[in-house]
């Protein structure tokens, strides 16, 4: 052993080691752009990873139907009880009104909407490897006009953020995750708001988590929860999630609840990267 | 050893190019089965690169253990270079014992990459959730990161046989067989 730590093969393996923690250093101060060689590498993999996804997606798809047949049965025999009180509900004209109400300020947020510039549909290549709050790549980089920390979403509503871009493929944060924080508020009350912010337990299921919400607020199960813009970030007035289940925070003070996303990140296949829309903040880079 | 003929060094090389050549295909399709699908996977490329190290030269062993830590801070979305600085250093510690102190054998590898998957999936959760404490984050220990170890563990398995079997055709043997010695001494006398 000491003969190997004063050789010349030790202090050779020492240098590469000093080296790659060089390029580990190098990669932090990056600010969210790739390291040129992993671009490289994202680039050449890009074609191979969207088959094999694609293969593997559909094997799972597969297999899912095998494994939880008893699960489908038992949600299809919930949801044909479902469909038999929404269709009572659906004789009440109140009832009908108040949805068509609910349905057309959505309508209206995507009519609103005319100052987004879009990125071109974003295919996922896949889902970061054993990531539980399911961040994704998608196949449009800085050569697509995407930048760091543009909102990534569907015609459904908010996905989540890119946080790492290459030329080619970017990663995305998912609103599931605790790193990304989204001011929201209530569709149909725009005094009761909070901040959406990814939990652990909520992740597990596909949802995010609601918090910082005052205790004197006039929110109800099934509520659409939308963006704020203050941030500038995100931009204003778009749809996030419906309201699950609501609850005291753990502390006592404030309000928080489960939010069920429009769109269900867990299984996506393709999303829009919004690179600019008015109220966005320019530096958000430099911050 | 008995000196090598051209030929056979010729054979040597080719045998040693495709040898190689075969490690990075192993290591190029594992990194993409670790970017597909959404299910929980294992990290295939931290028991190929232990196996790749206990078979191989030290600078070699070094490089693609780099290559292999690169990729999978690429698949796993880590800090770029983190895993690669984690995966050289084992690798080279593991070189080091089997030239050193172990011997070859399925046990031997199956403890080494249990003990070094654990602790790069250990840090792995240290560095990306427990420090950050986030709520209920041991459930992410219980659900995601002892999961991943355990399928690490069981892939290490058919690596090792996978990779058993590349050498078995294409490593430079260190030691003359029977045949070969015969073989040699006949030669010699005649």
């Amino acid at each position: 052993m000491r003969e190997f730590l004063k050789s010349t093969r030790f202090k050779v393996l020492l240098a590469f080691l000093a080296f790659l923690v060089g390029i580990m250093i190098y990669a932090v101060t990056k600010g969210g752009y790739s390291v040129s060689g992993a671009s490289f590498i994202n680039t050449l993999t890009k074609p191979f990873r969207a088959v094999s996804n694609k293969i593997s997606m559909n094997i799972e798809t597969g297999l899912d139907k095998f494994s939880n047949a008893d699960e489908y049965y038992e949600e299809n025999q919930r949801l044909k009880q479902q469909i038999g009180e929404l269709n009572k509900q659906l004789t009440e004209f109140d009832a009908l009104k108040s949805e068509v109400e609910e349905l057309r300020k959505f309508v209206i947020i995507k009519e609103e909407h005319e100052d987004f510039v879009l990125s071109q549909p974003c295919e996922v290549l896949g889902y970061i490897a054993n990531d539980p709050f399911r961040s994704f790549t998608i196949d449009k980089g800085s050569a697509d006009g995407i930048k760091p920390n543009c909102p990534v979403a569907t015609a459904e509503g908010l996905v989540g953020i890119t946080v790492e871009v290459s030329e080619h493929v970017s990663t995305v944060r998912t609103i599931l995750s605790p790193d990304l924080s989204v001011g929201a508020v209530c569709s149909s009350s725009s005094a009761d708001s909070g901040v959406i912010e990814g939990a652990i337990l909520s992740a597990e299921n596909g949802n995010t988590r609601l918090s910082h919400v005052s205790t004197d607020n006039q929110l109800k199960v099934g509520d659409l929860m939308i963006t704020t813009g203050r941030s500038g970030v995100f931009p204003e007035n778009y749809a996030i999630g419906t309201i699950k289940s609501i609850s005291y925070d753990s502390n006592g003070l404030s309000v928080c609840a489960e939010i069920e996303p429009c769109t269900d990140i867990r299984r996506l296949t393709s999303v829009i990267v919004i690179t600019d829309f008015s109220g966005k903040k320019e530096d958000i880079d430099e911050d | 050893m008995r000196i090598k003929t051209t030929r056979e060094q010729r054979i040597l090389y080719i045998k040693t190019m495709v040898r190689w050549m075969l490690y990075y295909v192993l290591i190029f399709f594992s990194f993409i089965c670790m970017t597909s699908g959404t299910w929980t996977k294992p990290v295939l490329l931290v028991p190929i690169a232990l196996c790749i190290a206990v078979n191989n030269n030290m600078y070699a062993s070094a490089f693609t253990a780099a290559i292999c830590g690169f990729l999978i801070d690429m698949s796993c979305d880590k800090l770029f270079g983190y895993n690669a600085v984690l995966l050289t250093f084992f690798c080279i510690v593991v070189s080091l014992l089997y030239e050193l102190y172990l011997r070859n054998k399925f046990v031997n590898f199956m403890l080494i990459t249990a003990a070094v998957s654990y602790i790069q999936c250990r840090l792995d959760y240290k560095f990306y959730y427990e420090i950050w404490e986030y709520e209920n984050v041991e459930r992410i220990f219980t659900k995601v990161t002892l999961k991943v170890w355990i399928y690490t563990l069981i892939a290490s398995v058919f690596i090792y046989l996978i990779i058993k079997l590349i050498n078995h055709f294409l490593m430079p043997k260190n030691h003359l067989t029977i045949e070969e010695a015969i073989t040699t001494r006949t030669q010699q006398n005649s």
